[in-house]
């Protein structure tokens, strides 16, 4: 058997071993959406359902009228459409002004940044509630916005940093001399360049709104302004069991979520977070 | 030189402003407050009075910390090593350019990506011991029912299994760190006589290693962190107060019964432990880069 052949049957081997693996990642969400097309109050299944012998395709339609689904939902596309822009802006210019700053600089914020990034969110609960409250953004959906302003996760910040810093500094010196101001600089020369990344910090911030459940927990009372996660969690205390209509509101929450991070695959593993790191692949593509 | 232009005074630091303000709000302030508010008897209402370590002592005598904690150890010293071991084993297996591949590796960060509370929900059904399909499973190949839900030491376990699904992020750094280690290495170790499995040993392993503990140092505090929303959701802390972890625990304290100074206490506690154990283990050096 010569060197190559082999190579491949053991390419094929570890391909079947991951795809059994992978399966059991995968196997929960068909399940759900399965049952979800179950007879709403039927009794549950005695056997595992591989197969929805007779969707009920109503049930999606049906959750509407069960409870203020349309409200839910309307209130988390509100918090995902304002905070999501701003999360890129605001971690973008920071991103870019932290790039601009001279070494000494750097070198405190940026292991700073990444200090504040693991911080456990339980470690500011208490007064950030105090916060919002002296600013009267409790129980407000900016309460949930507020934390793109600060571009929403130091890490998103540490993705256009280093996407600037790797940008060559000419480019920038250049447009210094021709007299741009930095604010020019980022409009023109850092922004477009960083399309990539923004790209990956818009999807991963898309992510972090639209499925935040903890901030309206806390800081969120009236069920009028409840997000869906929250929202959900009000179907269950309702009604325990019924459980199609409980799939059908979690397959709700995820589709969004899927379809974005599906449609910007590409753009997510290229700009991962640690493939900014040079790593042997991203300099051979470098070169070419 | 100079062309006069009116934007010209805008040094980068102006781009800094809006986060320092904002940050400053929401994280260094909070963190820094809570901080000095373990040390006084607070309830929210009145003003914090100085109690010196009269928090952390109470702390010790209460039987539901020592519960908390316990929980929160168990699930830290099950769920870290799963999740690191899952997250290297798919990342290995993983890694390739052909297309499959990569539907495989989105496949593997899908439970990683997808809100949590509908993770969760998914889960308390699948844990549902009567009718969830996981019961069904073992059912099906001839193993007894397990009560998921109701017996503590299963609520524990099953807490730890829908974690060790979401390894997406060590999983991607993992295959990162991977693709690190040139090729040629492994010609050399394979013209040298080395088998798969030594190749790993002698060269995978101590290659990666550094990333493994940067991994296991986040994860003892991510992991803890991310109980919330399934202990929530799932069981509120029950049965028998089996996955009533830390930040559970706080939640309850400090917005149930408003004894927001115990709260701050435990907190600190909790962080100064894991924050040691993590600066303990992690080579920073390979982020540092």
């Amino acid at each position: 058997m010569t060197r190559g052949s082999r190579h491949q049957i053991g390419r094929i081997a570890r391909l079947l071993a991951a795809s059994v693996i992978a399966l059991a990642f995968f196997l929960p969400f068909y399940w759900a959406v399965v049952i979800s097309l179950r007879p709403l109050g039927s009794p549950p299944p005695s056997t595992i359902v591989w197969w929805p012998s007779e969707a009920q395709w109503s049930n999606y339609t049906a959750i509407f009228s069960i409870v203020p689904f349309a409200r839910y939902f309307l209130n988390s596309v509100r918090v995902a459409a304002v905070a999501v822009p701003l999360t890129w802006f605001f971690a973008s210019i920071t991103g870019f002004g932290l790039s601009r700053l001279p070494y000494r600089w750097r070198r405190l914020l940026v292991p700073l940044m990444a200090i504040m990034l693991v911080i456990p969110g339980v470690a500011f609960w208490i007064i950030r509630f105090r916060v919002f409250q002296f600013f009267g953004l409790l129980d407000t959906l900016w309460a949930l916005i507020a934390p793109a302003f600060m571009g929403g996760n130091p890490l998103f910040i540490l993705l256009f940093y280093w996407t600037f810093r790797r940008i060559p500094q000419d480019l920038y010196e250049a447009a210094r001399m021709d007299g741009a101001s930095w604010w020019q600089v980022w409009v023109y020369i850092g922004s477009p360049l960083s399309r990539a990344t923004g790209a990956a910090v818009v999807v991963l911030a898309f992510v972090k709104f639209w499925s935040d459940f903890t901030d309206p927990v806390l800081y969120i009372f009236d069920t009028g302004k409840y997000t869906l996660p929250v929202g959900l969690q009000l179907i269950r205390q309702l009604d325990q069991t019924n459980i199609p209509l409980l799939m059908v509101g979690a397959v709700f929450m995820i589709l969004p979520v899927l379809v974005v991070f599906i449609t910007m695959q590409r753009v997510f593993w290229r700009e991962r977070p640690t493939g900014l790191f040079p790593t042997r692949s991203r300099a051979r593509r470098e070169r070419i | 030189m100079s062309h006069g232009n009116r934007w010209r005074w805008f040094s980068p630091w102006y781009f800094l402003f809006p986060f320092l303000v904002v940050s400053s709000l929401l994280i260094v302030w909070p963190t820094l407050v809570t901080a000095g508010l373990a040390f006084t008897d607070f309830n929210a209402v009145s003003a914090p009075v100085w109690v010196g370590l009269d928090n952390f002592l109470r702390l010790a005598q209460s039987e539901i910390v020592r519960t908390g904690l316990v929980n929160s150890g168990i699930f830290v010293a099950l769920a870290v090593p799963l999740r690191t071991a899952g997250a290297l084993g798919m990342a290995l297996l993983l890694r390739g350019r052909e297309r499959p591949f990569g539907v495989l590796r989105g496949v593997v960060y899908l439970p990683t990506v997808i809100p949590e509370a509908a993770y969760a929900l998914i889960w308390l059904w699948i844990l549902n011991p009567v009718y969830g399909p996981l019961n069904l499973l073992l059912g099906a190949v001839g193993l007894p029912a397990i009560n998921w839900l109701t017996d503590p030491v299963y609520a524990r376990l099953g807490m730890v299994i829908l974690a060790t699904f979401q390894i997406g992020e060590g999983f991607v750094l993992l295959l990162a760190a991977r693709e690190t280690i040139a090729q040629d290495v492994y010609e050399a170790a394979a013209i040298d006589g080395a088998d798969r499995w030594r190749a790993f040993r002698y060269i995978t392993m101590p290659l990666l290693l550094p990333w493994l503990l940067l991994l296991v140092g986040r994860d003892l505090l991510v992991s803890l962190q991310n109980t919330f929303a399934p202990s929530f959701i799932i069981t509120y802390g029950g049965p028998y107060y089996a996955t009533t972890f830390v930040p559970l625990l706080v939640y309850e304290m400090a917005f149930d019964f408003l004894e927001l100074g115990m709260a701050a206490a435990l907190l600190l506690f909790v962080l100064l432990v894991t924050g040691l154990i993590t600066l303990a283990i992690t080579d920073f050096s390979v982020v540092k880069e």
